[in-house]
C-alpha cells in the first residue's frame, strides 16, 4: 500500500465515521473551536506544556495552560494571560509574537511560533478563545485536520497516539516506490532520474570526464590509493570503448583486496570502530581487530548486505543455531557490532548505570545505522518529531535485555591474517618488569610493618590477613607503610599496567570480542577481559519496562521486545514478524525484521549512504536520519528504484557500486562550461551536473604518501599496527583511572609501520594529531559523513611533521633508483603522484628548486633523532599531591629501525625529497577530481 | 558533520580560516588576483560576533581543578565532622553500589578553617594567598552534577554532556562570540604535562565546526605538536619550500578555477607559518618582570608549573583569546587528604590570587570571568582505611565552585550543602543552569546558542536551563 493510498483508506474511513459524529454533535464547529481543535490546542501541548502543564513539579512561573480555567486564572504575575475576545492584551499571545523581549515564549529561539502559529493564537483569542471538549475536539480534527494520524504501538498520551504528521516526514516508511524506467537498454535508470530534473531546471550537465580523471576518481573511490602509472597507462590507452573500459576498470577495482579496505573504513566511521573502551580505564579490546578485518571481508566477498546486517545484529544466536561442527567462529566476531561504543564499568559506578548505557546506546546505534532513525530522543519522552513512541524504544530495548558483553573463545579463520603475534614478547616483558615492582614494594612494606610492630611490642601480622581475621587496626600497620613518594605512584603504574596488559595480551588469543544471550551477572567492576560464565541463568533476567524519564531506577510499564511500530503500520506484513521473550533469539528476529524486503527503511538508507559515499552528498543528506528532522530527498525516485533494484540484486554491494558508477552522473567532468548558468540554475549544488571534487580523507592521505614512496605493505588484515605518529603525541602523558596511559611505541620495523591506515592501532583516548586533525571522525558518535575542515594545525601536519620529510625521502630515494636524468626523475615523480606528465614549466621549476636545495643541503647539518629507549614520566601521586618520577622502558624501541631521515642520504636525494615534500603539500595531492 | 563539497559558489562563504586568519595580511595575495576581491574580506567564521545580551564578561579563563577538590577541605566548612569523625557511615539509595567497599566512616577535615576579607568567606587556612583576594570572588556551593566517574563528570562539567564527543564550553563561546585575535587560536587549554583522564575530547569542538576546537598549548616540548620543522630547516628554507608550493598551487588553481577550497588551503599555509612565529612569542614569558613572575610564584616550588599557566592566561586573553582554560589536579585524594589537598592548595593558591590582583591591576578584571571548579565535589566519608590516612570519595551531589570577574557577585557566598557536605541544600542547582550563568555572563542566550546535529538543535545545556540570578551581580 503507498502513502497515498493510505491516507485514502484512512481518511475515508476518518470521514465516514467523523462525519457521523459531527453530524451525532449536531453543530457545525465555528471558526474559533476550529482553530483551538486544529492549531491552538497543538501548539499549547508540544510548545508550553514542559513548563505549564500537569506535572506540578515542573510548572513555571505559576501558570498552567492545560485547561480552560487555568489560563483564565492566569499566573503568578499576571490574570491577562487569556483575555477573550482581545490578542492584543492577552500576554499569550504578546509572548508568542516575541515583540516584548521580557516576554518571549516559548524561552528557546528555535522553538519559537512560526508567525503563521501566531495567527492562529491571535485569531483563536479574537474569536472568543473558545476551548471545546476532548470529544469534540476529536471529531473536529478527523473532519478538518491536514496532515494524517499514524498508528503505532501508543504514546505516553492520547495526544502523542493521536497527533497528525505532514505526509512528506513520512515518506520514509512508505513502501518503495518505484516508477517505471523507459526501456532503453542504452541509459542507464541513474540518469535518468537525474536528468529528468536537470531537464526541468534547464540545465544542461557537463561533459564527461576524461579518462585520466576517471581512473583517479575510481581508483581513489574504490580502493583509497592512487592508481599507478601503469593502470593510467593502460586505462588511457585501452582500444575498447570508453563505457566498456570504465566498465572493466570497475571490476578491476571491485576485485581488489583493497577495496574491503575503502569501504570497510566508511562502515567504521558509521559503527565507531575503536580498539579500546573510552572513558576512565580506556582498556584496550584486544580483539577488536577481528571485526575490522570481518568488515573487510564482507565488502571484499560482496556479502548480501542482509546477511552482513543479520550477521553484525545476531551472530553469535546463529553461530549457536549452527550444528555444532558447522559452526563458524565469524559469527562471533560479527556482533562484535554490539559492543563498539564506548562502555565501561569502574567500582566507582553503579553497575545498574552502566548497564543501562549500553542498552540505550545499542537501542540508538541499531536505530542509526541500519534504520536511519536516531532514537535516543525516545528515551525520555515520545518523539518530538517523528511517530516513535517511547513504548518502541523500550519494545527495541527489550530486544538487548538479554545481550551480554563477552570476550569468548572463537578459533581463527583461515581467512584471518594471525601474522605478527611474536610481539606479545614485548608485552611479556613489561609485564614482568611490572611484577617485579610490586613485589619489591611488597617486601619495602613488609619490611616497614615488621619494624613498625615490633617497635610498638606487637606481633607482626600482614595487614590483609589481619583485616580479613578481626583483628583491630590500631594493631596493624597502615597500607603502604614506608612508602616514598614515587613508591606510591610505581605501586600503581604497575599493579594498573599489569591490569591493562590483561586486555592487550587477549589480542594473539583466539578470542572474538562478542557478546551472548543471559542473564545480566552481577559484577561490580570490569577490570579484565569477561569470559562466558558457567550458568548463563545466573543474575538478572531483566525484565524490560518504559524508563520515566530515561531512569534505571524509575520502571514504568513493562514491555515485550518489539520493533519500530511505525514501520509495521506501514507494512502490516512486518508486523507478523513477531519478536520473541525467550532468553535467545530476540536479536535474529529483529534482524529479520530489519532486512525484510518489505521494511523500506533499510535498504533505502543503506543505498543513501553507498551513493553519499561515491558523490560526498547523500540523496537524502543525513544518511542517519531519515525521519522528519532529516534533510529530504533530492531525489527520491531515484532512491526507491536503487533500493529496489538493491534488493532485486540479492542486496549485492558490489553490484550497487557497478549501476552508480556506470551512470553518466558519477563520470561528469568537475568543470562545468557554464559556471554562472550552474550557479544560478543549482544554487545548492543538488542537481549533479557536475561531479563534485573532494580532498581526500586522513588515510587516504597517508596511504597515497605511503604508496607514491613505494614504502606502502599492502598485506590485508591481522592485529593492529602502531605507525610513528607525533613523537611528543606518542609520549604524551595522560591519565587513565588513576595512573598514566602507557606510551605509544611504533612497530619496530618500517614494513609493520607502513601498512594502510585501517590497521592502525585506534585508542580512544588517544587519537593520531595526523587523522584528527584532517577530520578522521572521533569513535564517540556515529558519523555519518565527515566534515572537510581547513584548519591550521593540518599544516603543521603535513608540512612541518617528520612523517611527511621521512615519505619524502622515500619517495627521493625510489625516484633516483628509476630515471638517469634530472627531469626524467621529475616527470617520474609528477607521475607517481598525479598520474600526469609535469608542463615544461613545472619540470623547470620544480629543477630549480632541487638545485636550490641540493646547495642548502651542503650547508645544512642536520641532527639525527635519536631512538628512545627509556621515557621519564612526570606526575603528580593522587595520595599525597606530590609530584614524583617513574621510568618507562620503551620495549618496541628496543629493536627499532627507524625510516631513513635526511642526513642519511646524499644530497642530491636530500634535495630532491623536498621537491618531494611540496608535491605531497600540494593541493592535486589531496583533490580528487 | 557534512561534507562540503567544492562548488565554488558554496565555499566561498564558508570556507574555514582554521586557526582565525586576517586574510589582508597573507603574503601572497597575488595568488588571489584572479579572484573576485570578495573572497579577501568575507569575515571568517572566527569574527567578533555580537552576543544576545549586553555582555558582562568579554572574556573568560577557567581554572579547572581536575580529580574533584574537596569543598569540606576548601571553602566549605563542616565542624558537625569533628563530632561525628570516624563514627561509621552509611550510604542510602541509588548510588549505593558505587565506591562501596566495606565500613565507611565520617571523617572530619585536618584544616582549620578562616574567614578572608570584608565579606568573611569561608577558606582553609591553606589559603594563604587567596585569601587576599576572598571579597572579589563568589563562591557557589548549590551545585551538583549527575556522575561519580572522572571522565564523565569531567566531560559533563566541560561540555554538557556526560558522555563525551560534544562542544566543550570554550568551543560554544567562541561559537557565539567569535575571536578578538585572529593570529592566534580562539580557544586555548593549558593542560597539566600530562593531560586529564577522558583526554582532548575535554577540549572537543564536537559537533560544532573545527575552527572552535581547543587548543592546547602543551608545557614541555612543542606547545603546538608540529610547531616547527624538523631541527635544522630554517625559515629561510622554509619560505622557498612554500613558494614553490605555491608556484604549482597557482597553477594547479588556474586549472580549476571555479574551486575555491583551493585557494582556503593555499592560504592556510601562509597564515601557518606566521603562526610559527607568533605563538611562540606569546608564550615566550622572558619579557614579563621578575617582580610579576614572583607574584605567580614562578621560578619558586611548588608554584612554578601553575603560576605559569595562569601568567600565560592572563597574556592569552589581554591578547585577545576569548577563552583560556587552565588544569590544576589531580584532586582525587582519596587517601591521605591532608598531604594530598595540601599540596594541591599550595601549588595553586599563590598563582591563582596572583592571577586575580594582576587582572586588577591592568583593568582586565571587569570584564574577564574567572572560574574554578573541579568536576564534582568529595564525601564526608572515606572507606578505605577508616583510622590512619583519611581521604574522602566522589561527591556529585556537593561541590564548590567559586567566580571571580565579570559580572559575579563578589563578596558572596551563594548556596549551601547539608552540615555534613553530603549534599547541597541551598539555591541547588544542577551544572547545567551554572553553564547557562556563565553563557550569560558572556551575553550568550543558551537557548539561542544552538547548532543543529542529530536531528535537532542541540546546546550547551543539552535540553535547556536557567540563569542562576542569585551569581550574578
Amino acid at each position: 500500500m503507498t502513502l497515498r493510498s493510505l491516507l485514502k483508506t484512512l481518511s475515508l474511513v476518518l470521514c465516514i465515521w467523523g462525519i457521523a459524529t459531527v453530524d451525532a454533535a449536531s453543530t457545525e464547529p465555528a471558526a474559533g473551536e476550529k482553530l483551538f481543535a486544529l492549531h491552538v490546542s497543538r501548539l499549547l501541548v508540544d510548545k508550553c506544556n514542559a513548563c505549564h502543564g500537569a506535572d506540578t513539579l515542573k510548572i513555571k512561573g505559576g501558570l498552567t495552560l492545560t485547561s480552560h480555567e487555568a489560563l483564565l486564572a492566569g499566573g503568578d504575575t499576571s490574570s491577562r494571560v487569556l483575555v477573550p475576545g482581545s490578542a492584543a492584551s492577552s500576554l499569550l499571545y504578546v509572548a508568542v509574537t516575541r515583540s516584548n523581549p521580557d516576554l518571549e515564549m516559548p524561552p528557546k529561539s528555535n522553538d519559537r511560533l512560526t508567525e503563521q502559529e501566531t495567527w492562529h493564537i491571535r485569531d483563536w483569542i479574537n474569536a472568543g478563545a473558545p476551548w471545546p471538549d476532548a470529544e469534540r475536539i476529536q471529531v473536529i480534527r478527523e473532519r478538518y485536520g491536514d496532515g494524517v494520524e499514524v498508528p503505532t504501538s501508543g504514546g505516553l498520551s492520547d495526544d502523542w497516539t493521536h497527533r497528525r504528521y505532514q505526509p512528506e516526514n513520512l515518506w520514509a516508511y512508505q513502501p518503495l516506490n518505484v516508477a517505471p524506467v523507459p526501456i532503453s537498454g542504452v541509459q542507464n535508470p541513474i540518469d535518468f532520474f537525474i536528468e529528468r530534473k536537470l531537464h526541468l531546471a534547464g540545465l544542461a550537465p557537463a561533459p564527461l570526464a576524461d579518462r585520466r580523471t576517471l581512473i583517479r576518481r575510481a581508483t581513489y573511490d574504490l580502493l583509497g590509493l592512487p592508481p599507478t602509472p601503469e593502470e593510467i597507462e593502460a586505462f588511457v590507452n585501452d582500444p575498447s570503448g570508453d563505457e566498456t573500459a570504465f566498465s572493466a576498470l570497475i571490476d578491476r577495482l571491485l576485485a581488489s583486496p583493497h577495496y574491503g579496505e575503502q569501504w570497510g573504513r566508511h562502515w567504521l566511521d558509521v559503527v565507531r570502530y575503536a580498539d579500546s573502551s573510552g572513558f576512565a580505564n580506556d582498556y584496550e579490546r584486544g580483539n577488536a581487530w577481528r571485526y575490522r578485518d570481518y568488515v573487510i571481508r564482507s565488502f571484499n566477498e560482496d556479502k548480501p548486505y542482509d546477511q552482513f546486517v543479520t550477521e553484525q545484529i545476531a551472530g553469535d544466536e546463529l553461530f549457536e543455531d549452527a550444528p555444532e561442527g558447522s559452526r563458524n567462529t565469524e559469527l562471533l566476531v560479527a556482533a562484535g557490532f554490539l559492543r563498539m561504543g564506548p562502555w565501561e564499568l569502574t567500582g566507582m559506578e553503579v553497575a545498574r548505570i552502566a548497564r543501562q548505557r549500553f542498552l540505550d546506546d545499542v537501542t540508538d546505534t541499531v536505530g542509526q545505522v541500519f534504520l536511519g532513525h536516531p532514537l535516543q530522543c525516545a528515551r525520555c519522552h515520545d518523539h518530538k518529531f517523528d511517530p516513535i513512541p517511547t513504548r518502541d524504544y523500550y519494545g527495541m530495548q527489550a530486544v538487548f535485555a538479554t545481550t551480554q558483553p563477552v570476550e569468548r573463545s572463537a578459533a581463527f579463520l583461515d581467512s584471518e591474517n594471525t601474522l605478527g603475534f611474536d610481539e606479545r614478547r614485548y608485552l611479556g616483558a613489561r609485564r614482568k618488569e611490572f611484577q617485579e615492582n610490586l613485589k619489591r614494594l611488597a617486601d619495602k612494606e613488609e619490611a616497614a610493618a615488621r619494624r613498625w610492630a615490633e617497635e610498638r611490642g606487637l606481633d607482626y601480622i600482614a595487614r590483609d590477613e589481619g583485616l580479613k581475621n578481626g583483628v583491630p587496626e590500631d594493631k596493624l600497620a597502615p597500607k603502604k607503610i614506608g612508602f616514598d613518594v614515587p613508591d606510591y605512584g610505581l605501586e600503581r603504574i604497575s599493579r594498573k599496567g599489569i591490569e591493562h596488559l590483561r586486555w592487550e595480551l587477549d589480542r594473539y588469543e583466539p578470542v572474538a570480542f562478542s557478546v551472548y544471550d543471559g542473564a545480566t551477572p552481577n559484577i561490580k567492576s570490569v577490570n579484565s577481559p569477561l569470559r562466558l560464565p558457567s550458568d548463563r541463568l545466573k543474575g538478572d533476567l531483566g525484565e524490560i519496562s518504559i524508563l520515566a524519564g530515561g531512569d534505571p531506577f524509575s520502571p514504568t510499564t513493562p514491555v515485550r521486545p518489539g520493533a519500530l511500530s511505525v514501520v509495521n503500520s506501514f507494512a502490516p506484513d512486518l508486523a507478523e514478524r513477531k519478536i520473541p521473550d525467550t532468553l535467545e533469539g530476540r536479536r535474529t528476529a529483529l534482524a529479520n525484521w530489519i532486512v525484510d524486503p518489505k521494511n523500506p527503511l533499510t535498504t533505502r538508507v543503506f543505498v543513501n549512504r553507498v551513493w553519499q559515499w561515491h558523490f560526498g552528498n547523500g540523496i537524502a543528506a543525513n544518511p542517519n536520519n531519515l525521519g522528519a528532522t532529516g534533510k529530504k530527498p533530492t531525489h527520491p525516485e531515484l532512491l526507491d528504484w536503487l533500493a529496489a533494484d538493491f534488493v532485486q540484486n540479492g542486496h549485492s554491494i558490489k553490484s550497487l557500486h557497478r549501476v552508480i558508477m556506470t551512470s553518466k552522473a558519477y563520470r561528469r567532468s568537475s568543470h562545468h562550461p557554464d559556471r554562472r548558468e550552474l550557479e544560478e540554475k543549482d544554487p545548492l549544488g543538488t542537481q549533479y551536473a557536475v561531479f563534485g571534487p573532494r580532498r581526500i580523507s586522513a588515510e587516504e592521505l597517508r596511504d597515497s604518501m605511503l604508496a607514491v614512496s613505494g614504502e606502502l605493505n599492502r598485506a590485508v588484515g591481522g592485529i593492529p599496527n602502531r605507525p610513528e605518529i607525533n613523537h611528543e603525541a606518542a609520549f604524551q602523558p595522560r591519565m587513565v583511572m588513576g595512573t598514566f596511559a602507557a606510551a605509544w611505541q611504533p612497530n619496530p620495523t618500517p614494513a609493520q609501520r607502513n601498512r594502510r591506515s585501517i590497521y592502525a592501532l585506534k585508542i580512544r583516548g588517544l587519537r593520531d594529531p595526523f587523522m584528527e586533525v584532517f577530520n578522521q571522525p572521533s569513535p564517540e558518535n556515529s558519523c555519518e559523513a565527515r566534515e572537510t575542515s581547513t584548519v591550521t594545525p593540518q599544516v603543521f601536519s603535513l608540512f612541518n611533521a617528520q612523517a611527511t620529510y621521512d615519505r619524502a625521502v622515500a619517495f627521493a630515494l625510489k625516484l633516483t633508483q628509476l630515471a638517469e636524468s634530472d627531469s626524467d626523475t621529475i616527470r617520474n615523480a609528477f607521475w607517481q603522484a598525479y598520474g600526469r606528465d609535469p608542463s615544461v614549466d613545472e619540470t623547470q621549476i620544480c629543477l630549480a628548486h632541487w638545485s636550490t636545495m641540493n646547495h642548502r643541503h651542503e650547508n645544512l647539518q642536520m641532527p639525527k633523532p635519536e631512538i628512545p629507549t627509556v621515557l621519564v614520566r612526570e606526575g603528580v601521586e593522587e595520595n599525597t599531591g606530590e609530584k614524583f618520577t617513574f621510568t618507562e622502558t620503551l620495549r618496541f624501541y628496543e629493536d627499532f629501525v627507524p625510516d631513513k631521515k635526511l642526513p642519511d642520504v646524499d644530497i642530491k636525494v636530500r634535495g630532491l625529497a623536498e621537491v618531494c615534500l611540496i608535491i605531497f603539500n600540494s593541493n592535486e595531492f589531496s583533490y580528487v577530481y | 558533520m557534512s561534507i562540503k563539497r567544492s562548488f565554488g559558489f558554496q565555499t566561498r562563504r564558508n570556507f574555514l580560516y582554521g586557526l582565525g586568519a586576517s586574510v589582508g595580511s597573507i603574503a601572497f595575495t597575488n595568488l588571489l588576483a584572479d579572484e573576485p576581491s570578495d573572497i579577501a574580506t568575507q569575515p571568517g567564521p572566527l569574527a567578533p560576533k555580537q552576543g544576545h545580551f549586553p555582555a558582562r564578561a568579554k572574556r573568560c579563563i577557567f581554572l579547572m581543578m581536575e580529580g574533584g577538590p574537596s569543598h569540606i577541605d576548601t571553602f566549605d566548612p563542616k565542624p558537625k565532622l569533628k563530632d561525628l569523625h570516624l563514627k561509621e557511615f552509611v550510604r542510602e539509595g541509588k548510588t549505593k553500589s558505587a565506591m562501596e567497599s566495606g565500613k565507611r566512616y565520617f571523617v572530619q577535615s585536618p584544616f582549620g578553617f578562616l574567614k578572608a576579607g570584608r565579606s568573611g568567606a569561608d577558606m582553609a587556612e591553606t589559603w594563604t594567598h587567596l585569601r587576599n583576594v576572598a571579597d572579589d570572588i563568589c563562591f557557589y556551593r548549590g551545585c551538583q552534577v549527575d556522575s561519580v566517574n572522572h571522565p564523565t563528570a569531567l566531560y559533563q562539567m566541560n561540555t554538557g554532556n556526560r558522555f563525551g564527543g560534544d562542544p566543550a564550553i570554550g568551543s560554544w563561546m567562541t561559537y557565539g562570540l567569535g575571536t578578538l585575535n585572529q593570529d592566534l587560536p580562539c580557544f586555548v587549554v593549558l593542560p597539566e604535562i600530562s593531560y586529564p583522564q577522558g583526554g582532548a575530547a575535554n577540549w572537543s569542538n564536537g559537533f560544532l565546526p573545527s575552527n572552535f576546537q581547543g587548543t592546547p598549548l602543551r608545557p614541555q616540548g612543542s606547545p603546538i605538536l608540529d610547531l616547527r620543522p624538523p631541527e635544522g630547516i630554517s625559515t629561510d628554507h622554509q619560505r622557498e619550500n612554500l613558494d614553490l608550493l605555491a608556484k604549482l598551487n597557482q597553477r594547479h588553481h588556474a586549472q580549476h578555477p571555479s574551486h575555491d577550497e583551493l585557494v582556503a588551503r593555499m592560504q592556510n599555509y601562509e597564515l601557518a607559518f606566521r603562526m610559527q612565529m607568533t605563538v611562540p612569542e606569546v608564550l615566550d614569558i622572558g619579557n614579563e618582570s621578575a617582580a610579576t613572575k614572583s607574584k605567580y610564584g614562578i621560578g619558586a616550588q611548588p608554584t612554578d608549573a601553575f603560576g605559569r599557566r595562569c601568567l600565560l592566561a592572563r597574556k592569552l586573553v589581554e591578547k585577545g583569546v576569548r577563552f583560556v582554560q587552565a588544569y590544576a589536579g589531580t584532586w582525587d585524594s582519596h587517601d591521605y587528604i591532608e598531604r594530598a589537598h595540601g599540596n594541591l592548595v599550595r601549588q595553586v593558591d599563590q598563582p591563582i590570587a596572583a592571577l586575580i590582583n594582576d587582572l586588577k591591576e591592568r583593568g582586565l578584571l571587569d570584564e574577564t570571568l574567572v572560574i574554578w571548579c573541579g568536576e564534582f565535589g568529595r564525601s564526608p566519608d572515606n572507606g578505605v582505611r577508616g583510622g590512619t590516612a583519611y581521604g574522602r570519595d566522589h561527591n556529585p551531589k556537593a561541590m564548590t565552585l567559586w567566580f571571580a570577574g565579570g559580572g559575579v557577585k563578589a563578596g558572596h557566598t551563594i548556596g549551601a550543602t547539608d552540615e555534613t557536605g553530603a549534599e547541597a541544600v541551598e539555591a541547588v542547582h544542577h551544572v547545567r543552569d551554572v553553564h547557562v550563568t556563565l553563557l550569560r555572563l558572556m551575553g550568550l542566550d543558551d537557548n539561542k546558542l544552538t547548532y543543529f546535529h542529530g536531528g535537532r538543535f542541540k546546546q550547551l545545556s543539552q535540553f535547556g536551563g536557567k540563569v542562576i540570578q542569585d551569581l550574578i551581580a
